[in-house]
């Protein structure tokens, strides 16, 4: 059976519901953050995917975009991490309900 | 030979995803989220996009995961406190209904004999000509303003960075 787009498609669904799973049952913020990481690059398969299928490049330009969406919030959300590791001395998310209170 | 390969680095990338999501230590998932990267880049080169699939590993398997490195080594020693998973009946239906979905999905495809490849559409390679020339045309707007975004991004982790007296909030 030759490798089509609806495999890729089952690949990328697989790998962002194990993102999701990360973000859901971890605690430690760097992992959920990893996990994050997991998900967009589903995304892009994605993209990769129905740009291959459809004979046109614009879905490696949104991946291209993807890259830099992905590198923006990774810079940003550590840079958070530490922050809250200064205050706190901890990433764990349970100590995280300043907001809340 | 492309079915393999297909099968190969796809299920090495879910793999290393599960161990990332899995791992006890930041470090051993920060590793294997590595290796799931690379394994990405395997996929893109099957995908005929070769710029992408070098920059997944210049970007994602690099930069950003040398970022992820250094924060760990800065914050705390590889091993992390037990940590318990945190189960509600919601987490479980948020993870539970979309994999029961996709097995559905799969299973009903499957039985109606499954695709044949891409159904014959001519494969566009995506060298790095090809998609810097959609890039800097058709879609210059959108480049510029993701590197808004990036412009963004540096001065928000700059200004985060600062030590706390300095903060321009206080």
């Amino acid at each position: 059976m030759a490798v089509g787009l609806t495999h890729y498609l089952v690949l990328a669904g697989a790998l962002f519901l194990t993102g999701t799973a990360g973000v859901l049952l971890r605690r430690n913020t760097l992992i959920m953050f990893m996990s994050i990481e997991i998900m967009l690059s589903a995304v892009n398969i994605v993209f990769a995917a129905y740009s291959r299928a459809l004979g046109d490049l614009s879905g490696h330009v949104f991946v291209l975009m993807n890259f830099a969406v992905a590198a923006a919030e990774a810079a940003i959300g550590l840079a958070i991490l530490v922050e809250i590791y200064r205050l706190r001395r901890s990433v764990d998310v349970d100590g995280l309900k300043t907001l809340m209170e | 030979m492309e079915s393999a390969l297909f099968y190969v680095f796809g299920a090495l990338m879910l793999a290393g995803a599960v161990l990332t999501v899995t791992s006890r230590s930041a470090v051993n998932a920060a590793v294997w989220l590595v290796f799931s990267f690379v394994c990405a880049s395997g996929i893109f080169a099957l995908l005929s996009a070769p710029f992408l699939a070098i920059l997944q590993i210049l970007i994602y398997a690099g930069a950003i995961m040398v970022l992820f490195l250094f924060v760990i080594m800065m914050l705390q020693g590889p091993e992390l406190k037990d940590e318990r998973a945190r189960r509600s009946p919601l987490t479980l239906a948020v993870q539970v209904l979309p994999a029961g979905a996709l097995a559905v999905t799969l299973l009903a495809w499957l039985a109606r004999g499954g695709g044949a490849g891409f159904g014959g559409a001519a494969a566009v390679t995506g060298t790095a000509e090809a998609v810097a020339s959609l890039l800097l045309n058709r879609y210059l707007l959108a480049f510029e303003v993701i590197s808004l975004v990036l412009l963004v991004a540096i001065i928000g982790a700059l200004s985060l960075g600062r030590k706390e007296e300095d903060k321009p909030w206080r």
